[in-house]
């Protein structure tokens, strides 16, 4: 067992080290900080000028939205990043579980997008002067920690699609846009159509949006126990499905050789 | 010889599945959304507003990505040293790929309207169609000429991805191209005013909507373009000379 707590957690963080793009304090903070915090301005105001809801609305949903884009590309890069050094054979020969290697990856990402989701909540709150109570602090803090989670496992589920095809930038290009328009983080659901309605709720981050909302509205937990609860069964099956994939794709890649040829 | 060279890098980014996805793919979404966030704000009317504004965004995200990764990009195809090598001056050799950047990134405003007629059936009922017609090119060959002076600063930083990666929302909200620039605090006027995305949003906006004289709108924006244009050459001759006598020109 601590041997997979090592595998998982130790080869997690150097994997992490290695493979995550923007590592380096200017990459970090540029791409990481700033730029999800731009983006959170940038619906605020749209939203403020067109009336569509309060700032609150806009805050919460854009600051757990913000760990998407750590979790998402680096869930990507965990993967794509094996073939682009060189390394992807060598991770897919060893003796060791593969699926322990590579879910251990997602948790690293997690780690960061948690810690972007609340420096993004911070910042906005402290320039646009969002008060949210004390009490729902640790409720809040918990929903961003299942947020970031849930994007982590979904990344790592794109990213696991690098074993197949070698274009998975666009995939995870497309997804990130796709988890603006369709988890309801600045176009409130209800003025949704039905169908984008119902992929928000396969995605990561709308459910947790929900929840931080509640809890910064002051609902208190009760309140946000159950899109909390959607929110993790949606990171669970995105862990799941990209364990699927990930052995799926391997097999495959062994058994036509192809694995460094697509 | 610059045209010639846009041409030719314009075809060269058009053949890049990733780059024609992205530049399609990506801003419709956006229009997507600017389109339930103006039908949820109570504004039916302003929807060719909110697909102009996608596609303008569309435009701004192919210049600073493209041409922020200009000398990298020819730095890792092997042909920056065979280009530095013509005997013209460096900014003649690289404003073609600034330039058809921001050529590439019309796709993005021709699928954003497109995507707004056939699926929600939005009026291309440009205000003054004529206008609208030459403020888009105009607002490309602009946005090319101050991708010049990005192109030539960023070759200067080392961590010019970082920049890139945060310049694309902050541009986005300053220069109006969906949030009209009165709702933002009074600080970022200044800014606004000498940046050339802002001009050129603006003339591409009147010339949809008729909300204002386009001419002298383009006029500016082709004005602060060119003073870009002449800022980008200096800087790209000084990074020329400097990467010669270091020898360090494939060095990233």
């Amino acid at each position: 067992m601590t041997d997979l707590f090592r595998l998982v957690g130790t080869g997690g963080v150097i994997a992490y080290r290695a493979l995550f793009n923007w590592t380096t304090p200017a990459m970090f903070v540029g791409t990481l900080l700033v730029g999800p915090l731009f983006q959170l301005l940038f619906f605020a105001y749209l939203g403020r000028q067109l009336g569509v809801a309060d700032d609150r609305f806009y805050i919460v949903g854009n600051a757990v939205l913000a760990a998407s884009l750590a979790c998402v590309f680096g869930g990507t890069m965990a993967v794509s990043n094996e073939r682009r050094f060189g390394t992807l054979g060598h991770v897919l020969l060893s003796p060791r579980s593969r699926t322990a290697i590579f879910l251990g990856r997602a948790l690293p990402y997690a780690g960061n997008g948690l810690l972007i989701a609340v420096t993004t909540l911070g910042a906005a709150a402290f320039l646009l002067g969002l008060r949210i109570p004390g009490s729902a602090l640790p409720a809040l803090l918990l929903t961003l920690a299942v947020a970031a989670l849930s994007c982590g496992f979904f990344g790592l589920a794109l990213g696991a699609l690098g074993l197949r095809f070698r274009d998975v930038w666009l995939v995870s290009n497309v997804s990130v846009a796709l988890l603006l328009l369709l988890t309801g983080v600045n176009v409130p659901a209800a003025e949704l159509p039905a169908g984008m309605r119902l992929a928000g709720q396969f995605l990561p981050i709308t459910h947790a949006a929900e929840a931080a909302r509640r809890l910064a509205a002051g609902d208190g937990l009760s309140a946000a126990a159950a899109p909390l609860v959607a929110e993790a069964a949606v990171g669970l099956a995105y862990a799941v499905l990209a364990a699927a994939l990930l052995k799926l794709f391997e097999a495959e890649s062994r058994r036509h050789a192809s694995l460094d040829t697509l | 010889m610059i045209a010639v060279g846009a041409l030719l890098h314009a075809k060269q980014l058009s053949r890049s599945p990733f780059e024609i996805a992205t530049a399609l793919i990506v801003p419709v979404v956006q229009a997507t959304l600017a389109v339930y966030l103006f039908r949820a704000g109570g504004e039916p009317g302003r929807m060719l507003e909110a697909a102009v504004g996608a596609g303008l965004m569309g435009v701004w995200s192919s210049v600073l990505f493209g041409s922020g990764g200009a000398i990298q990009n020819q730095r890792w195809l092997g042909t920056l040293e065979m280009i530095m090598l013509a005997p013209r001056p460096p900014a003649l050799v690289i404003l073609p790929i600034t330039l058809a950047t921001a050529l590439t990134g019309t796709y993005a405003m021709a699928a954003t309207l497109l995507w707004g007629r056939l699926l929600y059936g939005i009026p291309l009922d440009f205000a003054d169609p004529v206008a609208f017609a030459v403020a888009v090119p105009g607002c490309v060959v602009g946005l090319g000429m101050f991708g010049l002076l990005l192109a030539s600063t960023f070759v200067l930083l080392r961590n010019a991805n970082a920049l890139t990666n945060t310049l694309e929302y902050p541009i986005w909200l300053v220069s109006g191209m969906l949030v009209p620039i009165t709702v933002l605090p009074g600080w970022t006027g200044p800014i606004a005013a000498v940046l050339p995305t802002t001009w050129g949003a603006r003339a591409v906006r009147e010339a949809a909507t008729g909300s204002g004289a386009v001419w002298p709108s383009l006029g500016v924006c082709l004005a602060i373009s060119i003073g870009c244009l002449a800022a980008g050459a200096l800087m790209m001759t000084y990074v020329e000379r400097r990467a010669r006598a270091a020898a360090t020109l494939a060095l990233a």
